[in-house]
């Protein structure tokens, strides 16, 4: 994973893309395991450990608040209610998008299969 | 020798906060929030410089990389669903998406932000690599979009429970979609919790969220600053 990882920083480097490494890196080993060149059970084991254990990487970043000590003082109510209500709006819509439409095609299904 | 002592002490506590988290099963005691809180009183009692504990916190940073890699294992195991839903996930992603970087400009319009924050926090609901990226591209301050990716994250591990149990989602497929979409890598965290399809359904969520943030954030952002 890690290999797939700096393959796609390299390629994203090389062809000037506008997106991150990984998921170039995404992409390439999901192409892979499509043609059949690469087994899943060779990533599989490795992938699902990195996966579970994702918060673990985000912990050096989130102490990196400290650096902003002053912001965080000055403006830190503000940035969390932004960041709470819009989460909250961004994830009604989307759930309710999501679990409309699945309804709408069950439906549309039913009445075809009656 | 810093970096190394770094990393150790952040696996440790992050150990021992995951172990505390399954004992007592609390979203605000999530890993993600104790954590951090730990390891910053003791960077600031043991007068320990960011900068040095980050030659070390940087290992586990670029780890990230390869775990958002790793997404790509759930996406081809399920890639059958995914196909038959196609249409359901373009348009709940494309109304995520949308909303997201409204509502982040609309909130701080709100409680009145400076535009450098704004800009910042426009791009928050992503994975972070690709949020900084957006950041640079809009304007913001990548850095402060990297706290705010977090902040998203940890709010979504809090929340999204909340919305799926309030709203009745019962979808596999709709609880994964926005748990990825509201909270990236953090709510695909808490999907694979609730089930293996949430799971995938999280990770494509979180990985077209990043996808099409990229394509629409800079053609909203004039209309969000007007």
């Amino acid at each position: 994973m890690y290999l797939f990882a700096l393959l796609g920083n390299e390629l994203t480097k090389l062809l000037h893309l506008p997106i991150s490494g990984s998921i170039v890196g995404l992409f390439l080993v999901l192409a892979l395991l499509h043609l059949k060149i690469l087994k899943l059970s060779y990533v599989e084991l490795g992938a699902s450990f990195l996966m579970s254990e994702m918060l673990l990487f985000f912990i050096p970043s989130a102490v990196a608040i400290i650096q902003y000590k002053d912001e965080i003082l000055q403006h830190g109510s503000q940035f969390l209610i932004v960041i709470l209500l819009s989460t909250i709006t961004v994830m009604i819509v989307t759930g309710l998008v999501a679990q409309y439409s699945i309804r709408r095609l069950a439906n549309k299904k039913g009445e075809i299969e009656r | 020798m810093i970096a190394f002592i770094c990393i150790l002490l952040t696996v440790l506590v992050y150990y021992l906060s995951k172990m505390l988290y399954k004992k007592v099963q609390r979203a605000f005691l999530s890993p993600l929030l104790v954590a951090p809180c730990i390891l910053s009183l003791m960077l600031v009692g043991f007068h320990i410089d960011y900068s040095d504990y980050d030659s070390g916190g940087r290992w586990l940073s670029n780890l990230l990389q390869p775990a958002v890699v790793g997404f790509a294992i759930p996406l081809y195991k399920y890639h059958q669903v995914m196909k038959k839903y196609a249409k359901i996930i373009a348009i709940s992603m494309t109304a995520g998406v949308t909303i997201a970087l409204i509502s982040s400009g609309i909130f701080s319009h709100v409680v009145h932000l400076e535009n450098n924050y704004l800009l910042s926090l426009l791009p928050r609901s992503i994975t972070t690599p690709i949020a900084m990226a957006v950041s640079v591209d809009i304007g913001g301050m990548p850095t402060m979009t990297a706290i705010f990716v977090i902040v998203t994250g940890i709010s979504g591990l809090i929340l999204g429970p909340m919305v799926i149990r309030y709203l009745h989602i019962k979808e596999k497929l709709a609880r994964g979609l926005l748990l990825g979409m509201g909270a990236h890598g953090a709510g695909t965290s808490k999907a694979l919790e609730f089930g293996s399809e949430e799971g995938a359904a999280a990770s494509l969520a979180m990985v077209l969220a990043a996808i099409f943030t990229l394509i629409f954030a800079p053609i909203l952002t004039p209309l969000i600053l007007m």
